[in-house]
């Protein structure tokens, strides 16, 4: 009896425990859709850069050696520069690296690992464009989201 | 006795039909209120189903520049030759990256590549560090030129990850398909935003996780569970974390390589409470040290510095580096 009691009074407070509203999930921090979200669609042919409308730093330099730092504007010959982002050539160091480890193979393990720790290829951006090209595909993604949702409801309509 | 076994009776139906009316649909814990469409398909016909699967995934042109924080399948078509090119691609701080390659028309013998990266690498320094990446860095390279058909299909260690190419003729190009995986004891994080909250739990793993905030921010450790609870030896120590096995430290720096950053903060006790900490440098991180004897567990939440809180962190401070208070 008094088990039966309990389990009741459990069920009872699983059924009638006050719930909450459901209500729509949103990432912390979520951007609101821009406002130009067609023109951005628009110009999804132009350079990056371009769009960004603002100073940006190319860096052009070649095998490690110390880089110019040039700052650009949107014109169009700098942005067909700019838009050669050198990679540092790391790729051709590298190579180099390789075959000087192949070569001293009898090399101290921590003077190797020092050597091979360096990133063979990688991008020279600032943080500022690298924050203002992932706001912007978060915007992209809130886009995509809406579009994915509106196209749910016209199947559920059918 | 007959008065007794009806009273009984009576208990067991009221019980009974209680249960029915529970189960009818009250409960909360039973009810599945998201709408995928995976969950929609699965209620249409096969052709309607093959006519519309095909819509629902996003399709785009990859740039020579590009961040990806969405699936879907996309195309790089070099209209002149393009050098310098490379995708970020992240996710949520519990999804993994998985990169698929549909089709690729590059010439490797004269120098075209493609090469995916396991992480994040910005100006030379990688996230994650080698020091909190399982694999070495050789390894965390994937070459589509050395690797061919053998590996169509990579899966980054964390919810970052990046492609870098190089295609010198026009009309060459490649095309690849980004789906996310669920991962469910996130490690390595860089988060997408500027605010958020996130639990990182190592379950008894030796290793070291980083959370990595690029922006300025205010974090927040809301609670700390390092060890065993009844562990007594895990008390707070007047000379700092050194020799602990199990720690949290909070990092400053201007790059993304967290080995090449100063600690500001380290904790090797357990706490609850709020512990925070203003930092305006280009990225903040959370890191912590698993001995692997114990479930270690923090909590904490971060948003960005307003335009004011840098500025006076900034005239308060006399160095030229980047300011914390």
């Amino acid at each position: 009896m008094k088990l039966h009691l309990l389990v009741s009074i459990a069920v009872l407070l699983v059924a009638f425990l006050p719930r909450h509203e459901c209500r729509a999930i949103e990432p912390p921090g979520a951007l609101p859709a821009p406002a130009h979200q067609p023109a951005l669609q628009q110009q999804q042919h132009l350079p990056l850069l371009v769009r960004l409308g603002e100073e940006y730093f190319v860096r052009l330099g070649d095998g490690g050696r110390s880089q110019s730092v040039i700052p650009a504007t949107s014109a169009d010959a700098t942005v067909r520069k700019a838009l050669d982002l050198q990679l540092t050539q790391r790729l051709l160091q590298s190579k180099v690296d390789n075959l000087s480890r192949f070569v001293s193979s009898l090399a101290e393990p921590a003077e190797r690992g020092r050597r091979s720790e360096e990133p063979p290829i990688s991008l020279d951006l600032t943080f500022h464009l690298l924050r203002e090209v992932l706001e912007m595909a978060r915007a992209e993604q809130l886009a995509q989201q809406a579009h994915s949702n509106r196209k749910m409801m016209e199947i559920i309509g059918k | 006795m007959r008065g007794a076994m009806s009273v009984t009776f009576r208990v067991h139906l009221c019980f009974f039909l209680l249960s029915l009316y529970v189960l009818k649909g009250q409960s909360r814990y039973l009810e599945e209120h998201e709408i995928t469409p995976e969950r929609v398909l699965s209620l249409l016909n096969s052709e309607l189903k093959r006519e519309l699967s095909d819509e629902f995934v996003y399709r785009r042109p990859l740039r020579c520049l590009d961040m990806l924080v969405v699936e879907g399948q996309f195309t790089f078509m070099a209209d002149r030759p393009q050098l310098s090119c490379a995708a970020f691609f992240i996710g949520e701080p519990n999804e993994l990256i998985s990169i698929q390659y549909d089709a690729a028309n590059i010439d490797c013998a004269g120098g075209d590549f493609i090469k995916i990266f396991d992480g994040w690498v910005l100006k030379g320094e990688k996230f994650p560090s080698s020091q909190d990446h399982p694999y070495p860095l050789y390894e965390r390279y994937v070459d589509y030129c050395t690797t061919g058909s053998s590996r169509r299909v990579i899966r980054s260690s964390q919810n970052v990850a990046m492609i870098f190419f190089r295609i010198h003729s026009a009309g060459s190009g490649f095309t690849i398909t980004v789906t996310k995986l669920i991962n469910p004891f996130p490690c390595n994080v860089i988060s997408q935003t500027p605010e958020g909250s996130f639990t990182m739990v190592i379950p008894q793993q030796h290793k070291n996780c980083s959370f990595s905030i690029i922006y300025p921010v205010e974090i927040q450790i809301a609670e700390l569970s390092l060890g065993n609870l009844n562990d007594v030896s895990l008390k707070r120590s007047p000379w700092g974390c050194a020799g602990t096995g199990d720690f949290v430290e909070l990092l400053r720096g201007n790059g993304m390589d967290t080995s090449k950053m100063v600690p500001v903060a380290d904790l090797c006790y357990s706490f609850s409470g709020p512990a925070q900490m203003k930092i305006g440098c280009d990225n903040t991180v959370l890191r912590m040290v698993s001995s692997g004897k114990f479930v270690n567990r923090v909590t904490f939440q971060y948003r960005l510095l307003h335009q004011h809180e840098l500025e006076k962190l900034r005239g308060n401070n006399l160095e030229d580096f980047c300011d914390m208070e």
